[in-house]
């Protein structure tokens, strides 16, 4: 049994929503619940049990009354455990807090929250065992975290148990008060920020509440107390920089009791581990910049010890501080000096590279005492080149850390507007001697750092002519040496074009590229790499600015000598590369003057390329480029390169003309970024109707044996139809307002049932009524189960697109049909059937079981129920008085029988079922109709 | 100030990368939500979540040498905090992720500041602390070891559930692993009058020991080029191991270096170090030396925690570096002619635990004949055939230099390993060498100088030693990578 938990905990937690569609969250949490109050099982295989109500609560508890009850009975079990399982019981803790937090229980001060946090203050304040064996600890410890995480999520509901949590504070003098001190200032930090929320608070408000003195000022109305909980801007850091607000609670200097209070918390604050006293540091920094009456010097005796740390989080805090006080507590020294911290600290060699990276980020934002601007990443007016040497890039720095440093470094330069300098030189040579390393067969890591590199380079400096036209040709080498790099220096020019559109680099780029392709020596030429100029070519075509007359040359060079094999070798792909480029070519503005040399290009394919579709399209194009005026070409070609206008036809030509992207477009399945249509579940009357089924011949006395007998007939009442609408989604996508030839595709999350065939449906039209798909389900086991659909369809504009559809749920009451018996079976047949199954599964034998089901129906009520979900499956007269009987059928063969009767107080529903996996399906089945019929009638 | 969710992800070689532990804090999420309201992005489902973080490192399709959406150059993952970007789903942001070995650990701390465009890492106080539990967690799961035994990563996976009750039980960071266990017997604390450390789970009973070891480590880049000046740097850290009595018992260790020595600078200091002098961390790297900078003695007051710990680490700028190094490489005919010369400085204690110089050879057949000559030492041929080992023993001769001279033939019958650095005639010795008893620096920790306020006397051991690391000495006749621009400016 334990075994089995453990799986089903790591499904659940693989893919909670997967795990669920298998079976109903409320089954699930009943079994959990179920289990953990069962003595038998052990503590490991509880806290195992716990982790799903800790990581998921909302999945399991949906509403805050399913929190509520789940709360009530973890505290039980919380009270049934004994002492001495402390981990278990910290865990449960935990689990509490989780299931109350989430689902909204603690916001709305349900009474099991209330009970709970009772519960909690009480284990908190619990030192009986001091000089025991120190059990008691962690349910100690783990309480107050509680404690902290209820306040975090619902600020200010301690605000009363102030004084109470500092006493407990300070009579701590084991390791726990550590968890005292966390609570305890969070509590502060959100008592405060309600002070300034409320007009004319001041300096004896602020007394009172930390005197617990809860009768003078502090019975605020809750009204306004809930507003500001309410909003969630209590929960957001307070320290935002010099231009964020901080709301202020205006004491004047006297306040005497807070500031001995953040005094002792900052005297004990080197007794915190050091990401507890990061916490604590930016909770009273909070503090204090909400109390102008505190002066910020306070803190100035932790800070050279905070200074010189080698914890991350202890310097981050204090960059924090900074922010939040400036010059009040930083002075023009300081800050030099930090900032020249911060600098040694990226480049430490003792320290890991997350923290080195985030360092430099850190240097980036630097909290300056007066800033100048309040942009996104600028550079420190303190950090000189000088200083910024230490960060300069090198070959040997992992790929984040030599972007992070030439993206600092290019800022600097930039900065200094030092564009013939040497430091621009040596990052230039930086670049270089990247490059060399791809071009000595990098890995593919380093090529990837290049171009970003490059990118960066380009981003900055691009203006630096002497070395972006270096950079230009060196990249051009670069590519004829490693022609496969095609799609990385692609996308740099595509990039650079995008980014910055009005530099001129990248065209240069491009006709660099076109010079050494066209100039180097054919010989040498392979197909792959013949392959990779034909796209570079292709690109450079479309650029309007570059002449062609070289690719020309190129392309009829290489088709046209003797030596080549391309023509010979009629390789379609090669082919179409270089018609590709011919396309484009068509398109270009310079046309007129390309005519004579394109034409001959065209007509050598159409008459010796070794392929014959190459040779038809060679052909079309050389007669469109002959007869057609430019302007006509151009509209005829236009239209392919128009996304999702015109009409299939002129879609399908254009396809045959623009063979690469065209055929490709067409060819290329697409994905839809939203889901385009859904099945909504269409109503039905009565559910099914019956296959399969014979008239019966005689039903004579042995009506369950003849019953029975259908069932040796394969294929038997095995099938549940479900009728759907398929509909589209909103919000509505004009491109898909008429859809065609669509083909649903069902994979099923389970193997409860058979897989399902694909449904084709012809068309979808916005205006049109929508058709109804059919789902026939073939079940294995009856149960609840979760369908994922995709489609693949065509567009108006002849494209063809995959979608992924909302999940189709299958409700466990889908699955019910009446009793698969001939129709010109009796009533009385029928009943007989009933019986006949009913004493036999109230025998219990194999999965047969019985079970009870109660509720409080009034008779009116509890005839509505049965006509709205049951009538197709009644097997008594409605008008019978004293019990109902109901036989629900489930496919293959699980029969559910229910005698429905009203007693004095309570409606019973009596089940007998051959099925027993059915029954907690069944119960919450119930319990879902009663509960909403019970509400209806009333 | 807390992490929505945390992963642990192996992927060694060969195989498929699996999310071998994962955790999500529910009442974090639960604040992500109020606090995001329309702008909140879901954590999506550990599948998900492990596809597309594979995609953001690189790690992704890695048969393939160019995917648009793994390699855009227009993209620059910023390190340690990724985003991933969610089909259509918005972004999730900022993913942290540390990875070391096989494994990849990733967590996803909470943006408690509401801002649009999104605030900078350096606002987010739970960015750092995700990176210092991150941290943590991996120095737990691989200890200390380089290697990964899988079975003890296993076992120690299997413990994280309650691991995490004690460290992060409800989503905020409330400390780390410990790194090393008290080995000495301890005992909880009872009732004392002194507060105890959070950092300290009990008191330590028995006789006072405090144990101090300074280690430096030199790195090196030596050109023999007039052009290029050779780099060298120093950095040492000092690692206590204190057994005092007493819930916050107070021990001062004081570092001193030789009259003239040069500032020990950029110095960092354990959190348990309880006061610092400013002018201990005025000398830095960064700055211009300035004759005038303090040079010690450096105290360190502090109250030790109960596991060995690195109490303060310094970097120090030495006049010179202990093996001075030429390396000279000569393409013949059918032969490779190499030439070396190691020479110890002075000022270098003349006695290693052990000390050899690697010369590996890249982007070649494997050796085939080998004729070398060596003054001192001797040579070995690796296994592989791409790599000599010059041992140079425990000592270097009363000269303090030594030399290889000879000529090696690369006929053998299969290709060595390859290096897109090292092409051509740029190749480089590596030295390892480790020296007891000594510092470059001249740092050192007197036994007398450590105080501990006790009542008895404790025994007191210290110790120091030399170590090399990335100690690389470049062919002077072919080109050699650029290593550091510091020189330049």
């Amino acid at each position: 049994m334990a075994s089995n938990w453990t799986e089903r905990i790591s499904a659940f937690c693989c893919s909670p929503s997967g795990f669920l569609s298998g079976t109903n969250p409320d089954a699930f949490l009943a079994e959990l619940l179920r289990e953990l109050r069962d003595d038998r099982a052990s503590y490991g295989v509880k806290v195992l049990l716990l982790s799903p109500l800790c990581e998921y609560p909302t999945l399991l508890c949906s509403s805050e009354c399913v929190g509520e009850e789940t709360a009530l009975d973890l505290m039980s079990v919380f009270t049934h455990c004994p002492p001495r399982s402390s981990q278990f019981r910290c865990h449960l803790l935990v689990a509490l807090t989780s299931v109350l937090v989430c689902s909204s229980c603690v916001s709305n001060r349900s009474p099991a929250s209330l009970d709970f946090i009772d519960l909690l203050l009480q284990i908190c304040q619990d030192t009986s065992d001091l000089d025991g064996d120190g059990t008691q600890r962690c349910p100690r410890a783990t309480a107050c975290d509680c404690l902290r995480e209820i306040e975090a999520s619902c600020p200010g509901l301690l605000s009363q148990r102030l004084e109470l949590l500092a006493g407990l504070r300070q009579q701590e003098t084991s390791w726990l008060h550590q968890a005292y001190a966390g609570l305890q200032i969070l509590v502060l930090r959100n008592a405060v920020y309600q002070l300034t929320k409320q007009t004319g608070a001041g300096a004896a408000h602020l007394k009172a509440l930390l005197d617990g003195n809860t009768s003078v000022a502090w019975e605020t109305d809750q009204d306004a107390f809930h507003m500001v909980t309410k909003d969630s801007a209590i929960q957001s850091s307070l320290i935002l920089g010099p231009m964020g607000r901080v709301p202020t609670l205006h004491t004047g200097p006297d306040c005497k009791e807070l500031r001995s209070v953040l005094s002792s918390l900052l005297e004990e604050s080197y007794l915190l581990t050091p990401l507890c006293q990061a916490a604590l540091f930016r909770r009273l920094t909070e503090v204090v910049a909400m109390v102008p009456g505190i002066p910020p010097t306070i803190f100035r005796a932790q800070l050279l010890r905070l200074l010189g740390t080698n914890e991350v989080c202890l310097l981050h805090v204090t960059l924090l501080m900074k922010c939040a006080f400036t010059d009040s507590l930083f002075s023009a020294e300081d800050e030099a000096f930090l900032l020249k911290r911060l600098v040694v600290l990226s480049q430490h060699p003792l320290l890991s590279t997350p923290e080195k990276l985030f360092y430099m980020d850190c240097i980036l934002h630097f909290p300056e005492n007066r800033p100048i601007n309040c942009g996104d990443e600028a550079l420190p007016v303190l950090l000189t080149p000088q200083l910024a040497s230490a960060l300069l890039p090198t070959v040997f720095n992992d790929s984040a850390t030599l972007l992070a440093r030439l993206h600092l470094q290019a800022l600097v330069f930039l900065e200094e507007g030092e564009e013939e300098g040497r430091g621009l030189a040596y990052i230039y040579d930086h670049l270089t001697a990247l490059l060399h390393i791809v071009d000595r067969g990098g890995s593919r890591d380093i090529v990837v750092t290049f171009f970003r590199a490059a990118f960066l380079f380009l981003f900055y400096f691009q203006h630096v002519e002497g070395y972006s036209a270096r950079l230009s040709e060196q990249l051009c080498q670069l590519y004829l040496q490693h022609t496969q790099l095609a799609p990385h220096i692609l996308n740099l020019v595509d990039k650079t074009l995008e980014r910055l559109p009005e530099c001129n680099w990248a065209l240069g780029l491009l006709q660099g590229l076109q010079r050494v392709i066209s100039t180097a020596p054919l010989g040498q030429l392979t197909l792959r790499d013949l392959s990779c100029h034909l796209k570079v070519l292709a690109r450079v075509a479309e650029e309007g600015k570059i002449s062609q007359c070289s690719t020309l040359g190129f392309l009829s060079a290489v088709i046209t000598q003797s030596s080549s094999l391309l023509c010979t070798s009629g390789d379609w792909r090669l082919g179409n590369g270089v018609l590709g480029v011919c396309r484009r070519v068509l398109l270009h503005p310079s046309l007129d003057s390309l005519l004579i040399p394109l034409a001959d290009i065209l007509q050598h394919l159409t008459c010796y390329y070794g392929d014959t579709d190459i040779q038809d399209h060679a052909r079309l194009y050389y007669t469109l480029l002959t007869t057609l005026s430019r302007e006509k070409l151009s509209v005829v070609l236009a239209q392919s390169a128009a996304e999702g206008g015109g009409q299939v036809k002129k879609r399908t030509l254009s396809c045959v003309m623009a063979e690469s992207e065209g055929l490709t477009n067409i060819l290329t399945v697409h994905q839809t970024e939203q889901p385009v249509f859904q099945l909504t579940e269409a109503l039905s009357g009565l559910q099914q109707e019956m296959e399969n089924l014979q008239l019966s011949q005689d039903e004579g006395d042995k009506v369950l044996e003849s019953y029975r007998a259908q069932f040796s007939e394969s294929g038997f009442a095995s099938q549940i139809k479900l009728k759907y609408h398929l509909t589209h989604t909103e919000p509505h996508d004009p491109r898909f307002e008429q859809i065609f030839s669509i083909c649903l595709h069902f994979s099923l999350t389970d193997d409860h049932y058979e897989q399902l065939q694909d449904i084709s449906v012809p068309c979808l039209f916005r205006q049109r009524p929508p058709p109804v798909v059919q789902l026939t389900l073939k079940p294995r086991r009856p149960y609840p189960t979760t369908i994922h659909v995709s489609a693949i369809f065509t567009s108006k504009d002849g494209l063809t697109w995959h979608t992924t559809m909302p999940d189709v749920h299958v409700e466990f009451q889908q699955a019910f049909l009446p009793l698969p018996v001939p129709l010109s079976w009796s009533r009385a047949s029928r009943q007989d059937v009933f019986e006949g199954l009913w004493d036999e599964f109230c025998s219990e034998m194999g999965d047969c079981i019985i079970s009870l089901f109660c509720c409080q129906l009034r008779e009116a009520a509890l005839k509505a129920l049965v006509e709205k979900h049951f009538l197709p499956f009644l097997v008594s007269d409605l008008s019978q008085e004293d019990e109902l009987r109901v036989l629900l059928f489930l496919p293959p063969r699980s029969h559910v029988l229910l005698k429905i009767s009203s007693e004095e107080d309570a409606t019973q529903f009596n089940m007998a079922t051959d099925t027993r996996q059915l029954l907690p399906h069944m119960n919450s089945y119930l319990l879902t109709v009663t509960s909403s019929q019970d509400e209806s009638v009333r | 100030m807390s992490l929505r969710a945390l992963w642990i992800i192996s992927n060694e070689k060969g195989q498929k990368a699996s999310i071998r532990f994962s955790k999500r804090f529910s009442t974090v999420e639960h604040r992500a939500r109020n606090l995001a309201g329309s702008s909140y992005v879901a954590v999506p489902e550990d599948s998900d979540f492990l596809q597309l973080l594979l995609t953001e490192l690189g790690l992704s399709n890695s048969n393939k040498s160019y995917v648009a959406d793994r390699d855009d150059c227009l993209y620059r993952p910023r390190s340690p905090a990724v985003e991933l970007r969610l089909n259509g789903k918005g972004t999730l942001w900022p993913v942290l992720v540390l990875s070391q070995g096989p494994l990849i650990l990733a967590g996803l701390p909470l943006v408690d500041i509401l801002s649009e465009p999104r605030p900078p890492l350096a606002n987010l106080l739970s960015v750092s602390q995700g990176v210092t539990l991150l941290a943590g967690l991996q120095t737990f799961l691989l200890g200390s070891g380089v290697k990964l035994d899988s079975e003890g990563l296993a076992s120690r996976v299997a413990t994280l559930p309650s691991l995490l009750l004690q460290v992060c039980p409800l989503g905020t960071p409330l400390d780390t692993p410990l790194a090393g266990t008290p080995t000495a017997s301890t005992v909880p604390t009872s009732t004392v009058a002194q507060k105890q450390p959070a950092w300290k789970t009990g008191v330590y009973r028995g006789r006072a020991t405090v144990n101090v070891a300074v280690v430096e480590i030199v790195r090196s880049m030596q050109y023999g080029n007039q052009s290029r000046q050779d780099l060298w740097d120093v950095y040492g850290t000092v690692t206590c191991k204190c057994e005092v009595e007493g819930a916050l018992p107070n021990v001062t260790v004081t570092l001193s270096l030789p009259p003239n020595g040069s500032p020990l600078q950029d110095i960092l200091v354990h959190p348990c170090v309880t006061s610092l002098d400013s002018s201990i961390l005025t000398a830095s790297s960064v700055d211009n030396a300035d004759g005038s900078a303090f040079s010690g003695p450096y105290k360190f007051p502090f109250s030790p925690p109960l596991e060995p710990f690195r109490l303060c680490c310094y970097t120090s700028q030495v006049p010179v570096p202990p093996i001075l190094g030429s390396y000279q490489l000569k393409e013949e005919e059918n032969n490779l002619r190499v030439s070396v010369s190691l020479k110890l400085h002075e000022s270098v204690r003349n006695s290693f635990e052990y000390c050899e110089a690697h010369l590996p050879f890249f982007n070649r057949n494997q050796m085939g004949v080998v004729d070398v000559k060596v003054s001192s030492g001797q040579v070995d041929v690796s296994k592989e055939k791409n790599l000599l080992v010059w041992g140079l023993g425990q000592k270097f001769p009363k000269s303090r230099e030594v030399t290889l001279d000879g000529k090696i033939s690369f006929t053998g019958s299969s290709l060595g390993p390859s290096d897109p650095l090292c092409t051509g005639l740029t190749a480089y010795i590596k030295l390892y060498l480790k020296v007891p008893d000594t510092t470059l620096s001249g740092c050192c920790v007197d036994q007398h100088s450590v105080q501990v306020y006790s009542s008895a006397k404790p025994r007191i051991v210290t110790s120091r030693e030399l170590q090399s690391k990335e100690y690389f000495i470049w062919n002077s006749t072919g080109s050699a990578p650029v290593s550091s621009g510091q020189v330049m400016m």
